[in-house]
């Protein structure tokens, strides 16, 4: 079985649960396809102006 | 005094006001062409000494942002 | 989609862009000059954007695209503006869809949300009243990047508003119409969130009112927010569904009736309303999901199970985020990483098969040389060269000292002149370069791989940015833009005069992972590192595996927990890789990520583990409190003594006759100001199960806020359906509790009612508080940081909620905050997966961008070692220099800070030397 796995993840999504599985996986070995339907990464996130509590800038 | 052109140093983090600054530029924001930027890893990185030597360089304004 | 779990062949079809992103160098200049306007989607439609654009000016890739619904070439065959001004070629409107077949391992869907549109709902007129808008426009209105450039201004005549009110559950927690009837778990939040930036941009005559039904602040940190919204900001709360909006003639203006919690119709006038949508699944996600053979829940999410928070009902496919259930931001974070970590645990075997490796190039030891400077400046197209004199500026450079080499290129970013700049690297023998383009965030990393290329070390480099705050700003003022050029120059070569190679750290990685903390959590994380092939050592206080769920009945979703538990149990237990260390605690720790060295001791003996890093899930306990004479009455019983007796099939739960829940004790009061999360579910589910068993039993929940968050609010429904009855009190109006006789007799006041309550109970149970351990040993072992309730502080309380500022120390479970059994199991599975990125790698290996000290002139203060958030600086232990700091390099994060507190001037930060930065002030 171990021989027919594949390295590599198809992620759909690149908001910020989307790009942050990307990310974990791609440090640790893995090929990742991330995909989006927008022109961008980012999502709804990148919409926000800021987020509680600290009230930091979302972008 | 309308016609004075102020001199001013500024220090901006890498990671926010420097990133502010670029992101000016690309929604092509104009201000007046008086300030020249040194870029520091993060505001914690500014020393009074900094400010001071500014000063003593002939800055009329030190502007920190982080 | 095809295969199995390992093996899956996906076909997705790609989308022109019509742009290549090779080429186009984000300038703008098609947008500019596009004559098509279209509704911004990414600014809610309250302003336009061009066919050509981008989504937002900090987009990620920074590269525009063609909307070919819009575009006019594409319908009327002609226009190509953009085409005739793309300075660098990178239109092409051949670009075609392409199909592509992936051969994938696993499949991890995060396919988000979208919000609630209210415009079908008749309540809200949304669409047809101008200043009714919803949250997101309203995050839009109050963006700098947004349509007023964040000032907060109405639709209708852009007048500032006075007064704003906001109505929350828009779409939520309603069975009607288009609505949801589950809790969409954010809007209180973001409602409060944005109240309170509306005032603070607005100044202090802005209005805020929030209409809420209960104000769910379940998250960490939340009720602080809350509580300093109402006390602080003088935000107005007003628990009331408001029935219509109703405009003022031609005003603008906007009423709101609504029932006051004293019964009386009231009627407020607002200048301005914003509706609280919620989340939904699009159409198209559901249909993904019926295409990939996916179940969903009954609010359209994907199912998943307690014991598999990410899973789905296909083997190996994954999912996190909002598909996953509504969620906030620092929740999609943590399953995200538990997503990484199961499909990670699924293709270990084939770890490493598909990366790629950068091949490595011999340094030339040419840095410590006297500087042979190298400039590069960048026309950027016409975007520099444009109103920067180009060629002035490379002449004025070439006069500086110790500049051997200058020249202009049109485009400094193209490979072609990578290639020239790693040839003239060689032929000119240079040894520090500068470029001055656009800005070092987004190429400096290109560059320095180019010098790396030509055998250069890459931090003899430095890039000024002539572009995005100069030529892109000083439009009209071409002379001055060219001075401002010239002296951003003259200070980059000053600086790069003085810089010498840097090293970068390496360490070698310790292997294995010590976990701290045996509840579900501690033993999902051990699972998820054993099961990619890492050995762990998991440290367990108690004589037994299992942590706070030993002590728990059933999940919200009615699955059985002890007999999931034992199997997980078991499952830890019998791994070869996991080390279980019962009765144990940590007694002594050292060394830092990659090589901690910790001794453990169990009954008196003592033995040492090293360990590449550390997971804390060292959980949290349940308050035992004083009040409703708890200890004194044994009807009076916590949520886990009631949850023992459905474990032991009590038999006199079935003659009660009356039970009363009375909830929030310990929790948001003053001296425990959080709420504890999981209480309102836990009463509720437990209420019903009562009701189950003994259906005649009366059972009253006294509750300050029913906090049922996601489809948990399903049971809510369910409970009022079921008669279960609900009364709400407050922090002031707590009910009584006492003996009468042989009675234990609950009174609450009922606001509804307009009087008291008298209860006869038979049973009282009490959701008592979720208190941490606050384990300062452990605390100070790590050098991690503890809030004021107690519990462990995260990196960041969106972006890493499951790791320590501090590398190598991961977090999860209630040891961050309280949390039900599916988010401490997912977020210890995170927790492994953000620790395999460091057991993944060989060694790791760290910026050069470093601190150090001269000892010779450190005074031993201990500044540095008190202000620096990573533990970089310590005392050195022995030699000439003891009791002197050092600084880690691997800790170091390259802030700077402990360098501008250093007294004695003994500090300094490698590619920020006192001397650069001091160079360039002087050059000014």
């Amino acid at each position: 079985m171990s021989e027919h796995v594949k390295g590599s993840v198809l992620v759909v999504g690149g908001g910020i649960a989307g790009m942050q599985s990307a990310l974990d996986l791609a440090d640790s070995g893995y090929y990742v396809y991330l995909l989006e339907q927008s022109s961008a990464i980012g999502g709804a996130m990148a919409q926000l102006d800021k987020t509680f509590p600290t009230n930091d800038c979302a972008m | 005094m309308s016609d004075w052109e102020p001199k001013i140093t500024a220090f901006l983090c890498n990671w926010c006001s420097y990133g502010a600054a670029d992101l000016a530029g690309v929604s092509r924001l104009q201000y007046p062409p008086y300030f020249r930027v040194i870029r520091v890893p993060c505001s914690a990185r500014i020393s009074p000494k900094f400010i001071l030597s500014a000063f003593r360089h002939g800055a009329d304004g030190v502007w920190v942002s982080g | 989609m095809s295969g199995k779990p390992g093996n899956f062949s996906a076909e997705i079809l790609k989308r022109p862009r019509f742009v290549d992103v090779e080429k186009c160098i984000a300038c703008g200049a098609c947008a500019e000059k596009c004559p098509k306007k279209v509704d911004d989607a990414y600014n809610q439609n309250l302003i336009k954007r061009k066919a050509i654009y981008v989504e937002y000016p900090q987009a990620v890739p920074l590269k525009y695209a063609i909307d070919k619904d819009h575009c006019i070439f594409f319908e009327k065959g002609k226009c190509r503006a953009c085409e005739k001004f793309c300075p660098s070629k990178a239109i092409n409107f051949d670009d075609k869809e392409e199909h592509l077949n992936l051969k994938v391992g696993a499949v991890i869907l995060a396919p988000g949300f979208r919000a609630y549109n209210p415009a079908g709902d008749d309540t809200f007129k949304y669409g047809r009243l101008p200043n009714v808008v919803t949250s997101m426009e309203f995050e839009r209105i109050l963006s700098a990047t947004g349509p007023s450039q964040g000032h907060i201004r109405r639709p209708s005549d852009q007048k500032s508003p006075k007064k704003i009110a906001w109505l929350q559950c828009v779409g939520s927690r309603d069975v009607h119409r288009a609505a949801h009837g589950y809790c969409s778990s954010v809007c209180c939040m973001y409602a409060v969130k944005e109240a309170v930036i509306a005032k603070e941009h607005a100044g202090g005559d802005l209005d805020c009112a929030i209409f809420y039904m209960d104000m769910r602040s379940h998250g960490k940190d939340f009720e602080r927010y809350y509580n300093d919204a109402k006390e602080k900001h003088g935000i107005r709360f007003i628990r009331s569904r408001v029935p219509t909006i109703e405009p003022v003639d031609d005003t603008g203006d906007l009423i709101l009736p609504h029932v006051n919690e004293a019964g009386e119709v009231e009627e407020e006038r607002f200048d301005m309303v914003v509706l609280s949508v919620g989340m939904e699944t699009t159409p198209e996600v559901a249909r993904l999901a019926r295409n990939l053979d996916i179940d969903l829940t009954e609010g359209r999410f994907c199912r998943t199970d307690t014991f598999h928070p990410v899973r789905s009902s296909r083997p190996g496919v994954f999912v996190c985020g909002a598909f996953q259930g509504t969620k906030d931001i620092p929740q999609s974070v943590i399953e995200a990483s538990s997503a990484a970590a199961e499909a990670e645990v699924l293709l270990s075997a084939a770890r490493n098969t598909e990366t790629r490796r950068k091949k490595e190039i011999l340094e030339r030891r040419e840095g410590n040389k006297t500087p042979r400077i190298g400039v590069f400046v960048c026309h950027c197209g016409i975007n520099i060269g444009g109103v920067v004199d180009v060629p002035a500026v490379r002449d004025y450079a070439a006069t500086l000292p110790f500049v051997e080499f200058v020249t202009d290129n049109l485009f400094t970013c193209s490979t072609d002149t990578q290639d020239t700049i790693s040839r003239v690297i060689r032929e000119k023998a240079l040894n520090r370069i500068v470029v001055a383009a656009c800005t070092p965030k987004t190429h400096e990393p290109l560059f320095q791989e180019t010098l790396v290329s030509a055998g250069l070390n890459r931090y003899v480099f430095e890039m000024t940015n002539i572009r995005n705050q100069d030529s892109w700003v000083h439009k009209d003022a071409p002379d001055k833009a060219t001075e401002k050029a010239k002296d951003l120059v003259r200070m980059a070569v000053a600086k790069a005069a003085l810089m010498s190679p840097l090293e970068e750290a390496e360490v070698d990685v310790n292997r294995r992972a010590v976990v701290v903390g045996g509840g579900v959590s501690g033993m999902a994380a051990s699972k998820a590192l054993s099961g990619q092939g890492y050995q762990v050592t998991l440290v367990e206080r108690e004589a037994t595996l299992g942590g706070q769920a030993l002590n728990l009945f059933r999940t919200w979703r009615g699955e059985d927990i002890q007999e999931n538990l034992a199997a997980m149990v078991k499952s830890v237990e019998s791994d070869p890789l996991i080390d279980v260390c019962l009765n144990t605690e940590l007694g002594q720790v050292e060394g830092f990520v990659g090589n901690f060295k910790t001794t453990l001791t169990c009954k008196g003996q003592e033995h040492v583990v090293d360990h590449g890093v550390t997971i804390l899930a060292t959980g949290a306990k349940e308050f035992k409190p004083e009040e409703y004479l708890y200890g004194k009455d044994p009807r009076v019983v916590t949520h886990l003594e009631l949850d023992r007796k459905f474990m032991n099939h009590d038999q006199g739960l079935k003659s009660v006759k009356a039970a009363v829940f009375i909830q929030c004790v310990g929790s948001r009061e003053p001296q425990r100001p959080y709420c504890s999360r999981v209480c309102c579910t836990h009463a509720i589910e437990s209420a019903l199960y009562l009701k189950k068993i003994n259906p005649d039993a009366e059972i009253f929940v006294l509750n300050r806020e029913i906090r049922t968050y996601g489809e948990r609010e399903y049971l809510y429904r369910e409970a009022r359906l079921a008669g279960i009855v609900f009364i709400r009190f407050s922090l002031e109006t707590k009910p009584k509790v006492f003996v009468d006789g042989a009675d234990l007799k609950v009174e609450v006041p009922d606001a509804a009612l307009g009087h008291s309550v008298g209860i006869k109970a038979d049973l009282l149970a009490l959701a008592t508080a979720i208190v941490p351990y606050k384990d300062e040993k452990l605390a100070r072992f790590f050098k991690v940081p503890m809030n004021e309730d107690g519990f462990f502080v995260e990196a960041h309380a969106k972006l890493g909620p499951s790791e320590f500022a501090s590398d190598g120390v991961f977090l999860c479970g209630m040891a961050h905050y309280p949390k039900p059994i599916d988010e401490a199991l997912a977020q210890g599975q995170a927790a492994a997966s953000r620790a395999v990125t460091l057991l993944s790698r060989e060694k790791i290996r760290v910026s050069g961008t470093v601190a150090y000290v001269n000892p010779a002139v450190c005074s031993s203060c201990g500044v540095c070692v008190e202000v620096c958030p990573y533990s970089a600086p310590s005392f050195i232990e022995k030699g000439p220099f003891s009791g002197k700091a050092e600084i880690n390099p691997v800790l170091c994060k390259g802030c700077g800070l402990c360098v501008s507190s250093c007294r004695s001037g003994a500090l300094n930060l490698k590619g920020f030397e006192e001397g650069q930065i001091m160079a360039m002030i002087n050059e000014v």
